[in-house]
């Protein structure tokens, strides 16, 4: 019998969902299953190296219906290249329970391998994404080439996609505001580039287009050239362009892997144990980039700290 | 000297032109049928008849409303199940034998393909020779309502209302008698809407209409008051029979004054607010059956006692309708109780017998202003298309939707064998061999596929393919495409070449869902209950508990679905919720995706034997089949419960478990019992 981590490596579907699910607990005892399943799939031949891409954007702006259109075309430049999307809806506050909707936007060939796709609640979080995100983000890391992340896009606060991921898409839809909105807005500094979607609009399109090439000259003077790609997933128009430019995005570098665990072991220290926690991490353990250092793994850094914490 | 003075008259006595006492003719009797294939129905059409059924009303299997024909996968689990399934003009020559035509008033209930069925009767009648202006019937042909309700749409918005419109100027001069459309409130209040929203809806959709026929500019105005003239409307009647009857007079003055005002309609026939009837659906319980033909008398009632808003066409449900699709007799039940209201009693004698009365006119009053400020906020957001595209209209929906629900889950809302007086007598209408139920034969598909091949190898096929190069092109240009549709009729093009040919140029519309901030009205202990435990299993296994809930085949009856949904993440779950029309395979990947902890589907067209084993089948070859339980909810008789539950399905849910929340705390006992055999 082949272990559930051999199967998700081979993509087996329900085997990347219960690993996924695996790495979504939210209790700290289950670490230590995750370090060893970690550990294996490194060492494993068919681990992949996949770059993280952040679709931000306001509800209504097309992200889903978007990503429906990009990723089965993605997967078509190269015959092995796989594409995992990870998609956060807002979670109840009344109930703590969440209805996760973006399914039905995105439709992808079915039992097509290279192709997955996993909703998740926001879990109460304001950032744009869960406190699990990353976690998950960090196992699709090793077995899918390509990981979208679509935010909640509740508005201009979601900056935490910044951290997350290697290049962030801000995707807008015609006359969603003015230039001086576009200016405001203080995600308008994290982009890497601009999506004009729903471009079969024509004159409205055109317009925003020049609003927001005006206003992006305010916002980041030290920039010559932000991309502003323009999209319509009603008439194809733009996609492969698109598509061009997530391909190219493999060529530029980007933060490590590890960085982003120092700034996410940061984040779940904060959210676990709050400030006493940091406070703690920084003074007792040194730091969440020397704790990593020492034990080489974001799990065991976990089980390590709640050890120390708890003992103190 | 005239024959008869005025002083004469008396208030209560009908006259006629001539002033000679006189009595209404009745409204026209349908009954809604087809099953099976052509040939059972055509049978079933003319046994109607000859019991003394006026007018036919053909209800199509969900293949043929969605454009599809019975070889196509989706379509196979659903030929015949819920209709009749209709390929091409074969079908139809089978579906009319010695039933002539142009002296036959037919509605088909027809809407994402209206224009094709349309085009094969204008075939038909060609082909017969009959001479087609003297065709009558209509063509149900309301898109809003799908998009809202009911589920059959093809095309997005845009390219269905030029369908509608393109009727509509088609229709006028060649086929006079024909309403191209009929605008539906019947299923806003099966949805769930309030008397003043089924008003507002179905008017602001017909205001929808009719300005878009009046921009598109190809009618002078005396053309155009002629095509008010044949807007017409399919309306429902619940049982709060007298508000009922208020909703009628409503709608009757503010159609009068929306076309005198908006559209300056001159000549009052062409004001006249023409509409027929299906008594509600919604209200009929699956608990002690046999009360539902009360309830179907009273809400006949509610659209005949009133003269000056009478219908002019009713079809009544049958008293098993929340069992299962009704069998010839339970039809013929149905059909005699409107035999006996127009024939037996005096109701065809009066004049309109609620004139003068303070408390119907108030009441009346009341509903209009309601629905008048209503009809004002859609107009607002740029008429009813818009409020169809930006969710508006669902929303509004599924919100009095759960508020009904609500109130029947408190006792607030009393339904007679379901939230009072259960215990019953065990009803002897269900103790007959066939349990009082209808079931299609399963091997009447076979007819349905041979004739089918049969067409596509006698065809002349060039002729087929230029007719639909032709149809693509007329699509492309803008053209009026009822002649080139005619001609694939004529061409023997199936249902699917047709739909398939205007997919390829207008796309497919995928639908907004309801669900989106929405809530439901219900708070109390057991919902606090069911979301500590939710919250309790969080912290046992990490995770919320995670539910699929998924609508699976070509019925697009969402309401059900949605609610569940909505009820699951009020109390708790994440819901991962992925639409209607899916294939079972789509719902596995889903699950599978998610690693669900329970798949909650929701079935209404009468495939739940088929799709349980499709959807079994599915979860094994995953691997999923021993971690992810299954539950089904719709309308399943008792019998089929028992074959689910051994197939291997978990929990069947009936129209008898309406408490959401009982049913809620089901669905949670099966997902901690299913994490305990897993641990």
């Amino acid at each position: 019998m082949k272990t559930l981590i051999e199967k998700a490596l081979e993509q087996d579907k329900f085997s990347i969902a219960r690993l996924i699910t695996l790495f979504e607990d939210t209790r700290s005892e289950t670490a230590l299953q995750r370090a060893e399943a970690m550990k294996k799939i490194k060492a494993s031949p068919l681990a992949r190296s996949g770059i993280f891409l952040g679709f931000t954007g306001t509800p209504g702006a097309g992200k889903s219906s978007l990503i429906g259109e990009i990723a089965p075309r993605l997967i078509q430049t190269e015959s092995k290249l796989s594409v995992a999307v990870l998609a956060v809806d807002p979670s109840s506050e009344v109930s703590g329970g969440a209805l996760l909707g973006d399914r039905t936007r995105v439709r992808f060939p079915l039992s097509e391998t290279r192709l997955f796709f996993r909703s998740q609640s926001s879990a109460g979080a304001l950032g744009g994404i869960s406190p699990t995100t990353f976690q998950v983000c960090r196992l699709l890391h090793y077995l899918f080439d390509f990981i979208i992340i679509e935010t909640v896009g509740i508005g201009q606060n979601e900056i935490e996609i910044k951290n997350l991921a290697d290049e962030v898409f801000l995707i807008l839809q015609p006359m969603a505001g003015d230039q001086i909105q576009f200016m405001k807005a203080g995600i308008m500094e994290i982009p890497h580039a601009f999506v004009m979607n729903k471009c079969d609009e024509t004159k409205a399109a055109r317009q925003s287009y020049h609003a927001l090439k005006a206003s992006l000259a305010f916002v980041r003077p030290a920039e010559n050239e932000i991309k502003i790609l323009q999209t319509s997933v009603r008439t194809g128009f733009g996609l492969d362009d698109f598509v061009s430019e997530l391909l190219s995005s493999r060529e530029r570098s980007h933060s490590s892997l590890h960085e982003k665990e120092v700034h996410f072991f940061r984040q779940w220290v904060k959210e676990e144990y709050g400030r006493w926690g940091l406070q703690f991490l920084k003074e007792k353990m040194g730091g969440a980039a020397a704790l990593m250092q020492i034990t080489q793994s974001f799990d065991q850094a976990q089980i390590k700290f709640i050890h120390s914490f708890l003992n103190e | 000297m005239s024959q008869k003075d005025t002083h004469t008259k008396l208030d209560h006595q009908l006259y006629d032109e001539n002033h000679q006492a006189t009595k209404d003719h009745p409204w026209i009797f349908r009954t809604y049928g087809g099953h099976t294939n052509a040939q059972a129905t055509n049978e079933l059409f003319r046994s109607g008849l000859e019991k003394g059924q006026t007018g036919l009303s053909i209800a199509f299997d969900l293949p043929t409303q969605c454009g599809y024909s019975s070889e196509h996968s989706l379509a196979k689990p659903e030929i015949g199940k819920v209709g009749v399934p209709i390929n091409s003009l074969d079908d139809f020559h089978v579906l009319f034998e010695q039933i002539p035509i142009e002296k036959m008033n037919t509605s088909m209930t027809i809407n994402g393909t209206s224009m094709w069925l349309l085009a094969l009767y204008i075939a038909l009648g060609r082909e017969r020779g009959v001479d087609i202006s003297l065709l009558q019937g209509t063509t149900q042909n309301d898109i809003v309502k799908e998009y809202l309700a009911r589920g059959t749409y093809i095309f997005p918005p845009e390219h269905s209302l030029r369908i509608i419109a393109e009727m509509y100027e088609y229709c006028l001069e060649n086929i006079p008698k024909w309403n191209a459309s009929n605008i539906c409130s019947y299923h806003l209040q099966e949805a769930g809407a309030t008397p003043a929203q089924e008003l507002a809806f179905a008017l602001a959709n017909a205001i929808g209409i009719l300005d878009l026929i009046k921009e598109r500019g190809l009618f002078d105005q005396e053309q155009f008051e002629r095509v008010v003239g044949r807007i017409s409307f399919f309306v429902n009647a619940g049982i709060r029979f007298i508000e009922e009857t208020c909703k009628m007079r409503a709608f009757n003055e503010l159609w009068e004054e929306i076309t005198r005002e908006r559209y300056g309609v001159q000549n009052p026939k062409f004001r006249r607010f023409r509409y027929g009837v299906q008594v509600n659906s919604l209200g009929l319980t699956e608990s002690q059956p046999e009360n539902n033909a009360w309830r179907i008398l009273i809400e006949a009632l509610g659209v005949t006692l009133s003269r000056n808003a009478r219908c002019r066409a009713l079809q009544l449900p049958a008293w098993n309708e929340a069992l299962s699709l009704p069998r010839p007799w339970d039809q013929q039940w149905s059909l005699r109780l409107q035999q006996i209201l127009a024939y037996e009693t005096d109701l065809l004698e009066y004049p309109d017998i609620f004139e003068g009365s303070k408390v119907i006119s108030s009441k009346v009053e009341e509903l209009k202003t309601q629905a008048k400020a209503e009809i004002d906020k859609i107009l607002e957001m740029g008429g009813v298309r818009s409020a169809v595209e930006s969710g508006y209209m669902k929303s509004a929906l599924v919100k009095s939707m759960s508020e009904r629900m609500s109130r029947i889950n408190d006792g607030e809302q009393i339904v007679v064998g379901l939230n009072k007086w259960t215990e019953a007598i065990p009803s002897p209408l269900l103790q007959g061999e066939d349990g009082g139920i209808f079931k299609v034969d399963a091997k009447s598909a076979a007819w349905t596929l041979e004739q089918l091949e049969a067409t596509k190898q006698k065809r002349d096929s060039d002729r087929a393919e230029k007719a639909l190069a032709e149809l693509k092109k007329a699509a492309q240009e803008g053209k009026n495409m009822m002649e080139a549709s005619i001609e694939c009729a004529l061409a023997r093009v199936t249902t699917g070449e047709w739909a398939d040919a205007l997919r390829e140029i207008f796309g497919e519309y995928r639908p907004v869902t309801g669900i989106e901030g929405q809530k439901l009205q219900l708070e109390n202990e057991r919902v606090s209950a069911l979301r500590q435990r939710n919250d309790e299993f969080e912290k046992k296994h990490g995770h919320r508990a995670r539910i699929v809930v998924g609508k699976p085949g070509l019925d697009g009856h969402s309401n059900g679905a949605e609610v569940i949904a909505v009820s699951a993440r009020h109390t708790g779950f994440d819901v991962i919720y992925s639409g209607i029309r899916l294939t079972p395979e789509e719902i596995v990947q889903s699950a599978v995706e998610e690693s669900a902890d329970i798949i909650g589907v929701s079935i209404l067209s009468g495939s739940h034997l088929e799709l349980a084993d499709q959807i079994i089948a599915q979860l094994k070859s995953a691997g999923a089949f021993e971690h992810i339980p299954v539950v089904f909810g719709g309308i399943i008789p008792k019998e089929d419960e028992k074959v689910l539950l051994e197939k291997g399905i978990q929990k069947v849910f009936t129209p008898a478990d309406f408490e959401l929340i009982d049913i809620m705390e089901q669905i949670m006992n099966i997902v901690e019992s299913g994490k305990k055999i897993a641990a």
